[in-house]
C-alpha cells in the first residue's frame, strides 16, 4: 500500500502535476457548461445531472483502477455562452487542472471552440446534445445523437403517416443548415418533389443546391411571418414543419403557432432542439399531438427509468450544491446522455485499468464499452460515436412526451451528406 | 347557460374538454336517448381497441352518429387521456381519467363501455396517476381520423368558428363522400362565413370528379370563392389536366387569381404584423423614452425592469394556481454549513374564469413591482449620477449583470412557462389576412399606455413638475420643486412601464433570465430615432421601424436581412437628422 | 507635482514592459515546469489574450477620455482584424480540416466545391495583414466622416455605434457571408509556417501583443503629449469653443477615429491565433461595452488605465468563473456600480483620492477652502463625460 503511494507521488512529481488533495483517492473531472449568458438556459440542467452522476458513483464505491478506488472530484468551471472563454476554461481544466476528462459543450460552436485544445493536449471530452455529426476527432466521445439518430428515423415516421409537404424551419447556424441539407437530399431520395419541401432554396452558380429552409437568427421572437407563411403552406393539408429552431426562440414560435390556431392535426411539428427541458417554459396544454424525437424521454416506462428518476428526485431533495435549482426539475435526453457518458467512462476507465487518455481511449475504441442507462443500451462505437435506442414522442399536456415508435439500436453516421451525396448519384438525381 | 346546465349533466372529466369545446358538444347532447348512447360507447371501444380499416368504418359510423359523447371520449383520445387498463382477466378496457385528482395525484378512472367507474372486482373503485397507465395508441394518421370524425360531429357545431374550421377540413379529406353530408348542412346554413367555407368544401372535393363537367363548375367556383386552401389540389389538377385543354386554361386562370388574391392578402398582413411589432417595440421602448429620453440616465438596466415585469406576471400566474416556492444556496458556509434560505408561497388552486382573469392583476402588479425596483435603483445609485450620464451606462450595466444572476438564482437558469389566459390565444380572420388576438391586444394596450403617459404628463401637477425638472435641474431646485423626489418618482414611472411591457412580452415570448437583452439594443434605438426627450417621437420611430421591419422581411425573404437592412437605414436615417424625428430645440451650447 | 507623475509613470512602464516582455517569456521557457518560478504554456496565453484586450481598451480610451467621444462599437473594429487574421489561417490549415479538403470545412458544408473569390488572395499573410488595416480602417473613415459631418456625438454616436456594431454582428451571423455564420473560424494549424499548437509559437505570439501593446503605448503617449493631443481634449472638453477657435474638429476627431480603429483591429490580429477562434458574437454589443468598463475601472483619460482595467477585470473574470461559477456575474455587476459610484477616476485615480481624502481628514473643523477644491483635485480628469454627453441639458454646467 505504501508502496503504491511512493510510486504515485513520484509519478505525479516528474508529470508535474500539482493536485492537492491526496492522489491516491480521487480523480479530477472536468465540467465546462455555461451556467450564465445565453446558453445558461440548457446547460445549467447538464451540470446538475453530472453532479448527481459523480456522487452516485462516488457512493456507489467510486471508481476501481488497480485495485483501489477513486472518487470523482468535478472541477465545474463557467464557460459564461462566450466561446473564446470556452476555448480559455478548456486549457485551464486540461493543463493547470490536469483532469481526466471534461464533459461539456452545448452548442456546436463551443464544441469546435475548444476542440484544438483538446487535441493539443491530448484531452478526452463527452459531449452529449444532439448535433449535426460531420465531424470525427479523436478526442471527442459523441454520445449524442447524430442526424442519423434523430432527423431521419423522424421523417421516416413522417412519411410512413403519409406526410407530403415538409416545410423547413431552424435559426441560422450548423446544425439546422447541415440537418436540412441532409433531409432535403434524404427527402428527394424518397420522391418528395423539392416544390413540396417548404422554407426557400439557395443555389450556387452551378445551380446545385447549397440550403433548404427558412433561418432565423439566435433569439429571434418575432414568428408573425413565418407562421403566417407556413399557413400558406400548409393550407392544402399533409403538411408538417420540420423544426430545428434552437432553444429559447422556440417559446415564441409555438405562443405564434398556438395564437394562429395552427393545431397538430392540421400540420404537425416535429422539433429536434425540444426536449422536455424546454418544454418547461411552453405553455403545453395548447400544444398535444406535437412531435419530438430523441433517444431518451422522461415518460420512458422501463423499470431502470422508474429507478433512475427515484434516485435524482431523491438527490434533489438532499443536495446542497450552490446553483442547483430543486424545484420543478425534469430530465431530457441531453441530460440522460450526460448521465450515460459519465457511467461509459467509468466502465472504460476500469476497463483500461487506468486514467490515461490514450488507454480510455483504446478501451472506447474497441466497441465492447456500453451501459445499461435509463434509455436502454448504449454502445461505443469505434469511431466514437455511440449506439443507442431512438424515440419518437408527441407531447401531451403536462409537458411530457407519450412514445409513439421506437427504433432499436440505431448506429451513429458521422457522414450523412457525403453518403447521401453518392445515393443520389447513384439515382441519376 | 347551456354551459352550467351541461356542468351538471355530464361527467366530471368532461368539464376541462367542455370549457374549450362546449358549444361543439352543446346541440347534440341534448337529444340523445340511453340506449342510442350505449350503442355508440361500444362502438368507441372497438375502435380504441381494434385496428387497421375496421377502425374507419367505425370512426364513419361514429360521425354519423352525431353524439356528444362520442365528441367528448374521441377528444379525449386525441389528447393521449384515453388510457387502456389491462384488467385482471386478461381483457383490456380502455377509461378516461376524471379531472379532479387527489393529494396523490390520483384519480377515478371511467369506463369507455359504460360510462360508469371502474372498480375491482370487490366493487372497490380504482385510482390512477397518469403515469400509472398506459395510453391509447395514436399516430397522425390515426389523429387525422378521429379528427375527421370529430369535424363531420362538429359541422352541427353551435359556434361558427367551429363549424368553419370542420367544413374546411373535410374539404382537405379528399373524399367525395363528404359532399353529400357538407349539402345538407349547406341547406341549414345561415352564416355566411361557414357558408363560404362549405362551397369551398364541396367545390375542392368536386374537383376530383365524377365528371369533367362537375370539375369545371368546381375551378370556377373556387376561382370565384378565392380559396387559398385549394391552390395545391388546383396545381396537382393542372399538371394532370393536359387531355382537357379547356379544363387546364380554367384551372391555369384560377390559380392566377388566387395567387393575386395572396398577394393582397400578404400585403395586409405584413401591414397588420408591421403595426402589431411597432407596438411591441412602442411598450418596451415608452419606458425608456422617460427614463433615458427624459431623465437622461443610459439605463442599461431598462431591460431588467422588464424582466421584472414578466417575472412578476409569472409569479402571480403561480399564485393562482399551485403556488410559488425557491431556494437558493450561497456557494458560501459558515462554521462548515452551507447558508440556503428559500421562500414558499401557497397557491390559490384557481380554476375556470378566476384563473383565466389571472393576468388582469398580474398588469397592474408588473407595472407596481417593476416601479418599486426603479425606485430603489435610483435612491441606491441614479440618484448620485445625474450630473455624469455617461457613466450611469456603467453603473446600470453593472445592475443589470447582477439582477440576470438573481433572476438565474431565483428562478432558475431555464426560461419559466407563462401560459396566456383563453382570451389572449386564438385569432379571427378578414378575408384571409388573420389576425391573433394577442397581436390586436398590444394593439391596444400601446395606445392605452401612450395616452396615460401623455395624461399624466401633460394633464396633471405631477406632470408640470416633472417637465420642470427634466428641462432644467437647477431652476427648477430654485423654483422649490422638490426634485430629488421628482426625480425619483419620474424613474420609478419609467421602470413601471417598462413592467407592463414585460407582463404583455410574457403572452408571446420567453420569461428568463436575459429576456431584457433581447430588447434593450432596439429599445434604444427606437427611443433615439424618435427624438431623445420626446414622446411623441418614440411613438412615430416605434411604429415606423416595425413596419419597415416587416415589409423588408416580406421583400427580401429573410427574418435577419430586414433587420439588417433596418439597422443600416436608422445609421443613414440619423446622418440625416441627426436629433431624431423630433429634435428637442434647446438654446444652449454643449 | 505633474512632472513626478510623468516620472512615476515612465518607471511603471518601463518596469512592467521588462516584465511582461522579457521575465515572463524567459520563466516560460527557461524553467523547469515543477519550479515554482515557472509561468505555464496557459498562463502566457492567457496573458497574451488580455494584453490583446489592453489595446481594444486602449482604442476605446483615446476616443473616451481624450476626445469625449463614447464608442459603443471598438469590438467590431476588433473582430475585423481578427476576421481578416482568421481568414488567412483559415486557408493555412490547407487539407487539415474535417473533410480533408482543399477549402474550409463550413464551405465544404455549405455546399461548396471550390473557392469563392473573396476567399482566394487570403492565402497570403501580406494581404491579410493589409486588409486587416483597410477593412477596419475605411469603415471607421466612411462612419466617422457622415457622423462628424453631421455632428452627431455624444448619446447619438454612442447608440449608433452600438447599432452600427449589432447590425455586423447579425450579418456576420449569416452563412450566407461565407464568413463561418455562428461558429466563426477554429481549428487553425499554422501561422506563417509555424504550427500553432507549439509552445514556442504561442510564446512568440505573445511576445508580439507584449510589443505591440508597447508600441501602441508609446505612440498614444507622443500623439496626446504634442499640440495634436491639447486639441483633442480641448474638443474634449468644450468642442464648440475649439470650432470657434477656427479649428475643423470634425477632422481632428475622424482622425481619431480611424487610428482607434486601427488600434482595435491590431489587437484583434493578435488575439484570433491565441485563442484560436473568432466568431459574430466578438462584436455582440456587449463585448464593446466591456471594454469601456475595462477603461472605466483602470482609469480613463490615462492611457496605464486601460492597460490596468484590461488585465485585473479579465483577470477576475477568468478566475471567478471557475472559483465561483453561478456567482461570478453578481461580483463583477457590484464592482462596475462601486467604481462608477466611488472610484470616478478609476484604479490610476485611486491614490489621488487617498491623498484628497487625507488633506479632508487633516482640514476637518477648518472651514473649506472655496471653489478651487474642484480645480485642484489630484484627479487626472475631472469627469469629461457629461458636457459631450447630455443633449440639451447641463447648460449651467460652469465651462
Amino acid at each position: 500500500m505504501k508502496k503504491h503511494f511512493l510510486k504515485a507521488t513520484a509519478l505525479v512529481s516528474v508529470l508535474g502535476l500539482a493536485l492537492q488533495v491526496p492522489a491516491q483517492d480521487t480523480v479530477k473531472v472536468g465540467v465546462l457548461h455555461s451556467l450564465s449568458g445565453t446558453m445558461a438556459i440548457s446547460e445549467t440542467s447538464l451540470r446538475d445531472m453530472l453532479l448527481f452522476a459523480f456522487d452516485q458513483i462516488n457512493d456507489s464505491g467510486g471508481i476501481q483502477v488497480g485495485g483501489k478506488s477513486y472518487k470523482i472530484d468535478p472541477v465545474v468551471v463557467d464557460g459564461a455562452s462566450n466561446w473564446p472563454l470556452f476555448a480559455e476554461k478548456a486549457k485551464e481544466l486540461l493543463e493547470q487542472d490536469h483532469v481526466a476528462v471534461v464533459f461539456g459543450c452545448w452548442t456546436s460552436v463551443s464544441r469546435k471552440s475548444v476542440l484544438p485544445v483538446f487535441e493539443k493536449d491530448n484531452g478526452l471530452l463527452f459531449y452529449p446534445v444532439q448535433f449535426e455529426g460531420e465531424e470525427q476527432s479523436r478526442n471527442v466521445v459523441y454520445t449524442a445523437e447524430a442526424v442519423n439518430q434523430q432527423a431521419i428515423p423522424a421523417v421516416d415516421y413522417l412519411l410512413d403517416q403519409g406526410i407530403k409537404k415538409f416545410y423547413l424551419l431552424g435559426t441560422d447556424y450548423v446544425y439546422p443548415r447541415t440537418t436540412n441539407l441532409i433531409l432535403y437530399k434524404y427527402l428527394l431520395l424518397h420522391g418528395i418533389a423539392p416544390a413540396d419541401i417548404g422554407g426557400g432554396f439557395v443555389k450556387n452558380d452551378s445551380g446545385q443546391v447549397i440550403s433548404a429552409g427558412k433561418y432565423v437568427p439566435f433569439s429571434y421572437t418575432d414568428f408573425q411571418q413565418i407562421v403566417a407563411d407556413i399557413k400558406q403552406f400548409a393550407a392544402g393539408g399533409d403538411a408538417c414543419v420540420i423544426n430545428t429552431i434552437n432553444g429559447d426562440s422556440n417559446v415564441p414560435f409555438f405562443k405564434e403557432i398556438v395564437a394562429a390556431g395552427l393545431t397538430p392535426d392540421e400540420c404537425p411539428v416535429v422539433s429536434f432542439s425540444l426536449a422536455e427541458d424546454e418544454l418547461r417554459s411552453i405553455p403545453t396544454k395548447n400544444l398535444v399531438g406535437e412531435l419530438g424525437c430523441w433517444s431518451y424521454f422522461m415518460s420512458l416506462k422501463t423499470p431502470e427509468n422508474k429507478d433512475f428518476l427515484g434516485k435524482w428526485n431523491g438527490w434533489l431533495k438532499s443536495e446542497n450544491y450552490p446553483g442547483v435549482v430543486k424545484e420543478h426539475r425534469v430530465v431530457d435526453s441531453p441530460m440522460e446522455l450526460s448521465y450515460d457518458g459519465a457511467y461509459l467512462w467509468k466502465e472504460a476507465v476500469e476497463k483500461a485499468g487506468s486514467f490515461d487518455v490514450d488507454a480510455v481511449r483504446k478501451a472506447l475504441d474497441s466497441g465492447d464499452i456500453s451501459f445499461n442507462g435509463p434509455s436502454g443500451k448504449i454502445t461505443v462505437q469505434p469511431d466514437q460515436y455511440t449506439t443507442k435506442n431512438v424515440y419518437i414522442g408527441t407531447t401531451l399536456a403536462n409537458g411530457q412526451f407519450e412514445i409513439v415508435k421506437q427504433f432499436p439500436q440505431v448506429v451513429g453516421q458521422p457522414w450523412m451528406l457525403k453518403s447521401l451525396d453518392a445515393q443520389l448519384q447513384a439515382k441519376g438525381m | 347557460m347551456k354551459f352550467k346546465l351541461l356542468f351538471g349533466a355530464l361527467p366530471a372529466f368532461l368539464t376541462v374538454f367542455l370549457a374549450v369545446r362546449a358549444a361543439s358538444a352543446a346541440p347534440s347532447a341534448a337529444g340523445e336517448s340511453a340506449s342510442g348512447t350505449n350503442v355508440i360507447r361500444q362502438e368507441l371501444v372497438q375502435a380504441i381497441l381494434g385496428g387497421g380499416g375496421q377502425r374507419q368504418a367505425l370512426l364513419d359510423k361514429i360521425a354519423d352518429s352525431g353524439s356528444g359523447v362520442a365528441a367528448g371520449i374521441l377528444s379525449a383520445w386525441t389528447m393521449q387521456e384515453v388510457y387502456l387498463y389491462a384488467a385482471p382477466d386478461g381483457s383490456t378496457i380502455p377509461v378516461t381519467l376524471e379531472s379532479q385528482q387527489d393529494a396523490a395525484g390520483t384519480s377515478r378512472a371511467i369506463r369507455i363501455d359504460d360510462g360508469g367507474f371502474l372498480k375491482d372486482a370487490s366493487g372497490k373503485e380504482l385510482r390512477f396517476g397518469q403515469s400509472d397507465l398506459n395510453a391509447a395508441y395514436t399516430n397522425i394518421r390515426l389523429r387525422r381520423q378521429i379528427q375527421q370524425a370529430l369535424d363531420t360531429l362538429a359541422l352541427s357545431a353551435a359556434d361558427p368558428q367551429a363549424r368553419r374550421a370542420a367544413a374546411v377540413k373535410l374539404g382537405y379529406s379528399q373524399k367525395p363522400g363528404y359532399v353529400p353530408i357538407l349539402e345538407r348542412r349547406l341547406a341549414k346554413e345561415r352564416d355566411p362565413a361557414v357558408k363560404k367555407a362549405i362551397h369551398v368544401a364541396i367545390a375542392t372535393l368536386q374537383l376530383g370528379g365524377p365528371s369533367a363537367a362537375v370539375q369545371m363548375a368546381a375551378v370556377n367556383e373556387l376561382a370565384a370563392l378565392k380559396s387559398v386552401g385549394s391552390l395545391d389540389t388546383l396545381t396537382r389538377l393542372a399538371a394532370n389536366a393536359n387531355n382537357n385543354p379547356q379544363l387546364e386554361n380554367r384551372v391555369k386562370a384560377a390559380i392566377n387569381s388566387i395567387q393575386e388574391h395572396i398577394r393582397w392578402v400578404q400585403f395586409y398582413g405584413t401591414l397588420f404584423h408591421g403595426i402589431s411589432v411597432g407596438s411591441v417595440l412602442l411598450v418596451v421602448a415608452l419606458g425608456l423614452a422617460i427614463t433615458f429620453g427624459l431623465m437622461g440616465v443610459i439605463n442599461m438596466a431598462h431591460g431588467e425592469m422588464i424582466a421584472v415585469g414578466a417575472y412578476t406576471t409569472y409569479v402571480i400566474q403561480n399564485l393562482f394556481g399551485s403556488g410559488f416556492a425557491f431556494s437558493i444556496t450561497l456557494p458560501f458556509s459558515i462554521g462548515g454549513k452551507a447558508i440556503a434560505f428559500g421562500l414558499n408561497l401557497p397557491g390559490l388552486n384557481a380554476s375556470g374564469w378566476f384563473y383565466q382573469s389571472y393576468f388582469l392583476f398580474a398588469i397592474p402588479l408588473s407595472f407596481l413591482s417593476a416601479a418599486l425596483a426603479g425606485l430603489l435603483l435610483e435612491r441606491a445609485i441614479i440618484q448620485f449620477l445625474y450630473r455624469r450620464p455617461l457613466e450611469s451606462l456603467l453603473a446600470t450595466w453593472g445592475v443589470s449583470l447582477a439582477l440576470q444572476q438573481i433572476f438565474r438564482m431565483v428562478f432558475g437558469a431555464n426560461n419559466v412557462q407563462v401560459s396566456s389566459p383563453n382570451w389572449l390565444l386564438g385569432h379571427f380572420s378578414l378575408d384571409d389576412v388573420s389576425l391573433d388576438y394577442n397581436r390586436v391586444f398590444v394593439v391596444a394596450f400601446a395606445i392605452v399606455i401612450v395616452l396615460g403617459t401623455w395624461i399624466l404628463l401633460s394633464k396633471t401637477p405631477l406632470g408640470l413638475l416633472i417637465r420642470a425638472v427634466m428641462q432644467n435641474r437647477d431652476m427648477a431646485g430654485c423654483m422649490g420643486v422638490r426634485t430629488g423626489r421628482v426625480n425619483m418618482l419620474t424613474f420609478a414611472f419609467g421602470s413601471g412601464l417598462a413592467g407592463l411591457a414585460g407582463a404583455f412580452l410574457s403572452q408571446i415570448g420567453n420569461v428568463g433570465p436575459s429576456l431584457g437583452q433581447t430588447y434593450i439594443v432596439d429599445s434604444f434605438m427606437t427611443v433615439v430615432v424618435g427624438g431623445v426627450g420626446n414622446i411623441a417621437g418614440t411613438v412615430y420611430s416605434a411604429l415606423g421601424i416595425g413596419t419597415a421591419d416587416q415589409v423588408l422581411q416580406q421583400l427580401t425573404g429573410s427574418p435577419v436581412t430586414g433587420k439588417i437592412v433596418s439597422l443600416v437605414a436608422i445609421i443613414l436615417f440619423l446622418q440625416w437628422k441627426p436629433g431624431g424625428l423630433f429634435a428637442m430645440r434647446s438654446r444652449s451650447l454643449d | 507635482m505633474r512632472r513626478s507623475f510623468v516620472n512615476t509613470e515612465s518607471i511603471v512602464v518601463l518596469a512592467g514592459a521588462i516584465f511582461l516582455i522579457v521575465v515572463l517569456p524567459c520563466l516560460n521557457a527557461f524553467t523547469a515546469p515543477q519550479s515554482w518560478l515557472h509561468v505555464s504554456d496557459f498562463t502566457i496565453n492567457l496573458y497574451g489574450k488580455y494584453l490583446c484586450y489592453a489595446m481594444l481598451a486602449i482604442s476605446v480610451d483615446l476616443l473616451w477620455g481624450y476626445t469625449g467621444l463614447l464608442s459603443l462599437g471598438q469590438a467590431l473594429f476588433f473582430s475585423l482584424g481578427g476576421y481578416m487574421m482568421g481568414m488567412y489561417l483559415m486557408r493555412m490549415i490547407g487539407s487539415l480540416g474535417q473533410y480533408r479538403e482543399p477549402i474550409p470545412d463550413f464551405l465544404v458544408f455549405l455546399g461548396w466545391s471550390n473557392l469563392p473569390a473573396i476567399w482566394k488572395p487570403f492565402n497570403s499573410f501580406a494581404f491579410a495583414m493589409m486588409m486587416a488595416v483597410l477593412l477596419p480602417g475605411g469603415l471607421a473613415a466612411v462612419f466617422g466622416f457622415l457622423a462628424f459631418r453631421s455632428r452627431i456625438r455624444g448619446v447619438y454616436f454612442a447608440i449608433l455605434t452600438q447599432a452600427l456594431t449589432y447590425a455586423a454582428c447579425l450579418l456576420f451571423f449569416r452563412n450566407s457571408l461565407l464568413m463561418g455564420g455562428n461558429n466563426g473560424f477554429t481549428d487553425f494549424k499554422f501561422i506563417v509556417g509555424y504550427n500553432l499548437n507549439l509552445s514556442a509559437t504561442q510564446r512568440g505570439l505573445y511576445i508580439c501583443s507584449a510589443v505591440a501593446l508597447l508600441f501602441v503605448y508609446l505612440l498614444c503617449k507622443w500623439m496626446t503629449s504634442t499640440k495634436f493631443g491639447k486639441i483633442q481634449r480641448a474638443i474634449r472638453d468644450s468642442e464648440t469653443r475649439v470650432l470657434f477657435s477656427g479649428y475643423s474638429t470634425a477632422h481632428f476627431k475622424l482622425f481619431v477615429f480611424v487610428l482607434a480603429s486601427l488600434i482595435a483591429s491590431l489587437g484583434g490580429v493578435l488575439y484570433v491565433p491565441q485563442v484560436g477562434i473568432i466568431n459574430p458574437s466578438e462584436m455582440a454589443p456587449d463585448h464593446s461595452l466591456e471594454a469601456v468598463v475595462w477603461v472605466a475601472v483602470g482609469g480613463r483619460g490615462t492611457l496605464i488605465g486601460p492597460i490596468l482595467g484590461a488585465i485585473l477585470v479579465n483577470g477576475l473574470k477568468s478566475w471567478a468563473t471557475r472559483a465561483y461559477p453561478d456567482m461570478w456575474l453578481l461580483f463583477l455587476g457590484a464592482l462596475f456600480i462601486f467604481v462608477t459610484l466611488f472610484m470616478p477616476s478609476g484604479i490610476i485615480g485611486l491614490p489621488g483620492q487617498v491623498r484628497a481624502l487625507k488633506k479632508k481628514i487633516q482640514d476637518r473643523g477648518r472651514p473649506a477652502p472655496p471653489s478651487d477644491l474642484t480645480g485642484a483635485a489630484p484627479l487626472p480628469q475631472p469627469v469629461p463625460a457629461n458636457s459631450a454627453a447630455a443633449p440639451g441639458r447641463n447648460a449651467s454646467k460652469p465651462g
